[in-house]
């Protein structure tokens, strides 16, 4: 029974010239977006594994260097800054950037006054482009008394100039201010369209039940943007850790490398040393870390079912 | 406040709690909050587009002005000539028309391969397409750089256009729509010995100028706001694009009322376009979290 089945099958899908030409037009159609995937993600993932490993001149491989450049990157003072500089831009990415969607989208869905407008507006800050945005919030936090939100500080709430970026310890909290200002927006209309596919007869039936508004954003809106909500913590995560040209347009890096991320640093030995190896020894390790994390996230961020 | 609304609202607050004072005062809490967010949305570029207008003199006065008091418009046409950003205007033009061509092409013919075509084998394509949407991707910057530059692809826009036509997020706008389109035309064209080419330039592409202007729009907007790749490709500062400029003259010695004008012109576009076709970015939104 089961050859016969087999057999009929393969009688189905015997080749054809017009199925081949069917079969060879479909691959022809798919083959030149598939080059350009291996030429912009694929092969320069094994070619900065290969790089890492290698003695450059330059551009040019010139031998195998073991696990040297590993040695020479771990070892470098800098690492050291920029690994927990990324982590805090990760804690307060997930503190600040991670929330302020959420609670964007859940307030505006619930006004129905000029529900259009906000909506409107909220994605307004989307559209101005990343490097103008960050241009701007650095004129805006002008520290002394020349910063225009310093002079706005002084004068109506009396507060005496505040040093913003040039603080090491505010510099990663203000960056991630200045990043959610930029990106919250569009990440608030994905999380409004998920509250708005939550059925109003849950509401109704759960208000007929008694239900207060608490007991309603517990049971109904939460399990409602729950597996949205789990994918974009991944996304943030995996978004956050390759922090790169927002410390280099803002603060450079600076106060004394206070805002200096972990691809920052590759950035830097990429482009201002052309160290190639030592740069992929470090886009190696953030790819090794979002690995663990994503494994991590797997194990214990389950979705669920609806 | 209108009650009409407020008296069919659902919801978490639904009308029925609105009867009880606490709650409608919460309800005018939660306006207010959308009114601050406004404030916080608005008022940082619009304070930043006025006192770049300010005179010289205001400009630089420490400490500076919280409402301006001079009001330069035509300081925008001086910066616009003294710059010459219609330059880097063109350029950026050039970047997109690329980039949208890229995109549309080569994403919609993988989003329709994997969608219609259905080549034997083809969840290996999918694999390597979906894979690549989990792939950390400014770690491939320094590896792509180092393959450009032995290329010899400095300064050309062309990696930079290619570039758009490997989205992962596009194939996968471009298959569902696809998928929702009915199957039967298809068959039915197939029966009567269309060629896949046929079927695509005669059926499918006629049908979706919907999803044409989504990948359109969100590309437009994402190319023109382009930054790290452009920056280290265009290393020719004729062929800088508006990002690049108001990058590089923040890091030289332009005046700081300069740089804020130029902020302007970089920020002025995007909002024309989501003004007229703000229901395309709308839509690819929700498409995307369909599937997500």
């Amino acid at each position: 029974m089961k050859l016969k089945a087999k057999a009929g099958q393969e009688a189905k899908k015997a080749w054809t010239l017009s199925r081949f030409t069917r079969e060879f037009g479909g691959w022809v159609f798919m083959l030149p977006s598939l080059v350009l995937f291996a030429f912009f993600v694929w092969e320069p993932m094994g070619y900065g594994v290969v790089l890492s490993f290698s003695k450059l001149r330059a551009f040019d491989i010139v031998g195998f260097a073991g696990l040297d450049n590993y040695k020479y990157v771990l070892n470098h003072p800098y690492f050291q800054t920029a690994l927990i500089n990324t982590v805090k831009y990760a804690f307060w990415s997930l503190i600040i950037g991670y929330m302020v969607p959420i609670i964007v989208s859940t307030v505006i869905n619930e006004v129905v006054h000029l529900q259009r407008f906000f909506k409107f507006v909220s994605y307004f800050p989307s559209l101005v482009p990343g490097v103008a945005a960050l241009l701007m919030w650095q004129f805006l936090l002008t520290p002394g008394d020349e910063g225009l939100i310093n002079s706005v500080l002084l004068e109506v709430f009396g507060i005496e100039p505040l040093p913003f970026l040039q603080n090491p310890s505010w510099t990663i909290p203000i960056l991630i201010i200045a990043l959610t200002w930029k990106a919250a927006g569009s990440t608030t209309m994905v999380y409004l369209a998920s509250l708005q596919s939550i059925n109003p007869e849950l509401y109704e039936a759960a208000s007929l039940d008694g239900a207060g508004v608490w007991s309603k954003i517990r049971y109904i809106t939460i399990p409602g943007i729950y597996n949205t909500a789990r994918l974009m913590l991944i996304m943030q995560i995996i978004s956050i850790f390759q922090i790169l040209y927002e410390p280099m347009v803002m603060t450079g890096g600076g106060p004394s490398n206070a805002s200096l991320s972990l691809m920052f640093l590759s950035y830097q030995f990429a482009f201002d040393k052309i160290q190639f190896h030592y740069a992929s020894v470090v886009g190696i390790i953030v790819s090794l870390i979002l690995l663990v994390l994503t494994a991590i996230y797997l194990k214990f961020v389950k979705p669920q079912d609806s | 406040m209108k009650s009409s609304k407020l008296a069919t609202k659902t919801g978490i607050i639904s009308a029925m709690d609105l009867k009880r004072t606490s709650t409608r005062v919460f309800y005018r809490f939660l306006f207010a909050l959308c009114i601050l967010m406004v404030l916080i949305c608005l008022l940082p570029p619009l304070y930043v587009m006025l006192s770049s207008l300010k005179s010289v003199q205001e400009f630089y006065s420490i400490p500076p002005t919280i409402i301006p008091r001079s009001f330069e418009p035509y300081k925008i046409i001086d910066v616009w000539v003294k710059t010459n950003f219609g330059r880097h205007y063109i350029n950026s033009l050039i970047m997109i028309a690329g980039c949208v061509a890229s995109a549309l092409v080569f994403n919609g013919m993988a989003g329709y391969t994997l969608a219609i075509l259905k080549p034997r084998g083809y969840k290996i394509g999918f694999a390597v397409i979906m894979w690549s949407l989990m792939m950390p991707t400014v770690i491939n910057i320094v590896p792509v750089m180092v393959n450009l530059t032995k290329i010899g692809l400095i300064n050309s826009f062309l990696p930079l256009w290619l570039g758009y036509g490997a989205n992962a997020f596009q194939v996968m706008l471009f298959k569902s729509f696809f998928e929702s389109l009915p199957v039967s035309l298809v068959e039915a064209a197939r029966i009567d010995g269309c060629t896949s080419l046929k079927i695509f330039t005669r059926i499918i592409l006629p049908m979706s100028k919907p999803i044409t202007m989504v990948i359109t729009v969100l590309t437009v907007n994402s190319s023109w706001s382009d930054f790290l790749m452009p920056y280290l490709v265009l290393k020719d500062k004729k062929l800088m694009t508006v990002m690049v400029k108001i990058y590089d003259m923040a890091n030289s010695h332009f005046p700081k009322d300069y740089q804020m004008v130029a902020l302007l012109f970089a920020i002025v576009p995007p909002a024309i376009i989501f003004i007229f076709f703000s229901k395309y970015f709308t839509q690819g939104v929700s498409i995307g979290s369909v599937k997500g």
